[in-house]
């Protein structure tokens, strides 16, 4: 195995909750290899959303440290952190998370606006990007306009703007019909056949049979970690 | 970035229509009357400015008085008169007058064929013309050698020729004043509204030589001088002046006040520059209250804003946004609503003003758009709109994209 993309060793995060706090992850340690393709299981409550957070660099682990491309998140600034969030991960949400008054090209070229890349530049790649995904003549729609497998695909196209490391997928066939879902997931399967570092949370069996490498998370640790193939 | 974050403006405000209307007609109102109300301000100046200098600029009237009683035994209090060879001396005397004229008055009975009037006659110098800034409609003015020869000559005003001469040519018509015939050598140009007067209006008076109308009355005393200070500044000191050369002639005190009476044009109107500047920043804090209201109001329509689209911010975030980026696209955002009030408030102030001032009228005061006034309304708004939009923009940048996103 090459060097780790990502990796975390005794990662915790912890929310207040009135006087108490919730644990939401209580020490969990594991490493992901370029080119993988991870998915990540568990019940509800077992901390698979707040991982992918911490994966993302929405959220900073309470203690613990992680590491994307051997360098600590923790000692980023915020600054670096964004430019990592935009340039380096891309992210693909089960809600999609669309800006709905933006036009799928538009969409697509947002995370290439704030890394500051030219209009013209921005607007190809997007463009290239929406015809890879299929939705060559859907680039001026508005997401109202679009359905929810074609939202979808705006968004993937949007994790792939700037070329990022590492993709990472939360539920995104959640809200998706079994046919429409199945598409999404042989896209992202395409994605991973052309290297790109895939984690998928997902809590639907059938989907993990798609992938290398499953990550089963219960009450904030992890609880297995096996490879397919 | 900036057409997409005027893009959001222009939708914040769809989606808010009502506040928008509400907010922004604040902003139009606060920029539309600071322009309008401070320029109409400063016409009802000019125009106050030039109704009281229509008598004559920056004049200084000389009038003889009585010894103060602070000075003298009530019964012995002393009338003083100012005769010709007075005037005579001030002028040769005087270093701060750069201009000046003896004035003597009677109501005469002017007739002209079969029309008499009561009119006022004034006895002056030829100074006395540039003294009050008329211009001669027809004819001449008196001449110094009319003074010198004591000729039995007029220069009539409009008003005063109407009444009297009707339609004929009045140059060279003859009228009796007090039965003695005058010839009429010119007329004044009209003068118009005064807001200052001696007893009639320039319009209404005969001008005779000074010299004429002593032989005529038989009297030697003079009305009053009229002198101009070579400029404003030196008012003061013509005061000073010319009282302590005419105390002199008088045996009186120069500390006389009531002896040697001096009136000036130029203090009545700093009284007048005083309260119109008290009136202009009365003006304007008023309007830029207002402007700060509509301001609190656009702030709390970013706020609203801000909240409905927690979800849309954290979005950004996650895709590569810098909270700096975020802070600046709502401050961008906030300025965008606010300088369309601006811009919109400005227009309307001068157009208004534009308006205005095409009604003409003596009396009615033009309103001037004045450009420090204009650029201090924009740039008002400008400070309400960043300043206004500092709260929304911290907070939508302090939102924790992984919780928002998360919740339903």
């Amino acid at each position: 195995m090459n060097a780790s993309l990502v990796e975390l060793a005794e990662v915790t995060k912890v929310f207040p909750m009135g006087d108490s706090e919730v644990r939401a992850l209580a020490g969990v340690n594991f490493a992901i290899a370029s080119s993988e393709y991870v998915g990540v299981m568990g019940p509800s409550g077992s901390g698979k959303t707040t991982l992918m957070d911490i994966l993302g660099c929405l959220s900073r682990p309470s203690a613990g440290t992680y590491r994307f491309e051997g360098r600590g998140v923790d000692e980023l600034d915020d600054r670096e952190l964004a430019e990592l969030r935009g340039g380096r991960i891309g992210f693909v949400f089960q809600t999609f998370n669309l800006l709905p008054r933006l036009t799928a090209v538009e969409n697509v070229e947002l995370p290439m606006l704030y890394r500051g890349v030219a209009r013209n530049e921005r607007r190809r790649r997007a463009t290239e990007l929406l015809a890879h995904m299929g939705l060559g003549d859907r680039a001026s729609h508005r997401p109202g306009e679009l359905s929810g497998g074609q939202r979808q695909r705006v968004a993937i196209a949007r994790a792939l703007a700037n070329r990022p490391s590492l993709i990472l997928a939360d539920e995104p066939t959640g809200n998706l019909d079994t046919v429409t879902g199945d598409s999404i997931l042989d896209l992202i399967d395409e994605l991973h056949r052309g290297g790109q570092t895939i984690v998928l949370v997902t809590h639907d069996q059938h989907v993990a049979e798609r992938v290398e490498r499953v990550v089963r998370l219960r009450d904030g640790l992890v609880e297995s970690d096996e490879r397919r193939r | 970035m900036l057409s997409v974050t005027i893009r959001q403006a222009l939708e914040t405000m769809r989606l808010h229509r009502l506040w928008t209307i509400l907010t922004i007609s604040g902003i139009v109102w606060g920029t539309a009357s600071v322009v309008l109300l401070v320029g109409w301000g400063v016409g009802v100046h000019g125009m106050v400015d030039g109704g009281m200098q229509k008598i004559g600029k920056n004049l200084v009237y000389l009038i003889p008085g009585r010894v103060s009683e602070d000075l003298s035994p009530a019964d012995e209090r002393r009338e003083l008169s100012f005769e010709l060879e007075d005037a005579r001396v001030l002028r040769a005397s005087a270093r701060h007058i750069d201009l000046m004229s003896a004035e003597m008055q009677d109501f005469m009975y002017a007739a002209y064929g079969t029309s008499s009037h009561l009119v006022d006659v004034r006895g002056v110098e030829p100074q006395m013309m540039e003294l009050r800034g008329v211009t001669i409609a027809e004819g001449r003015w008196i001449s110094p050698k009319d003074v010198s020869l004591e000729r039995r000559v007029a220069v009539i005003g409009q008003t005063a020729r109407e009444r009297l001469l009707g339609r004929h040519p009045p140059v060279g018509q003859h009228i009796e004043l007090n039965g003695q015939s005058f010839e009429v050598i010119g007329s004044l140009a009209r003068v118009g509204a005064q807001l200052s007067r001696d007893e009639t209006l320039l319009d209404e008076q005969i001008w005779i030589p000074i010299t004429t109308a002593r032989n005529l009355t038989g009297r030697k005393n003079l009305n009053l001088i009229v002198a101009r200070p070579p400029n404003r500044n030196s008012n003061d000191q013509l005061k000073l002046e010319a009282r302590r050369i005419l105390a002199k002639r008088m045996h009186v005190s120069p500390e006389d006040e009531e002896a040697i009476q001096v009136i000036s044009f130029i203090d009545y109107l700093s009284g007048f520059d005083a309260v119109f500047a008290a009136f202009n920043a009365f003006l304007t804090v008023l309007a830029i209250t207002t402007l700060v209201i509509g301001g609190i109001g656009v702030m709390n329509m970013m706020l609203v804003s801000v909240n409905e689209r927690r979800r849309e911010i954290a979005l950004q975030i996650a895709v590569g946004a810098r909270r700096s980026q975020v802070i600046g696209q709502f401050l961008v955002e906030t300025l965008a609503i606010t300088m369309i009030g601006g811009v919109a408030g400005t227009t309307l102030g001068m157009l208004a003003c534009t308006a205005l001032s095409m009604i003409h009228g003596d009396l009615i005061p033009t309103p001037h758009i004045i450009p420090g006034i204009v650029v201090l309304a924009l740039g008002s708004t400008m400070a309400v709109g960043v300043v206004s939009g500092c709260v929304p923009a911290w907070r939508a940048s302090a939102i924790d994209p992984a919780e928002t996103l998360r919740s339903a």
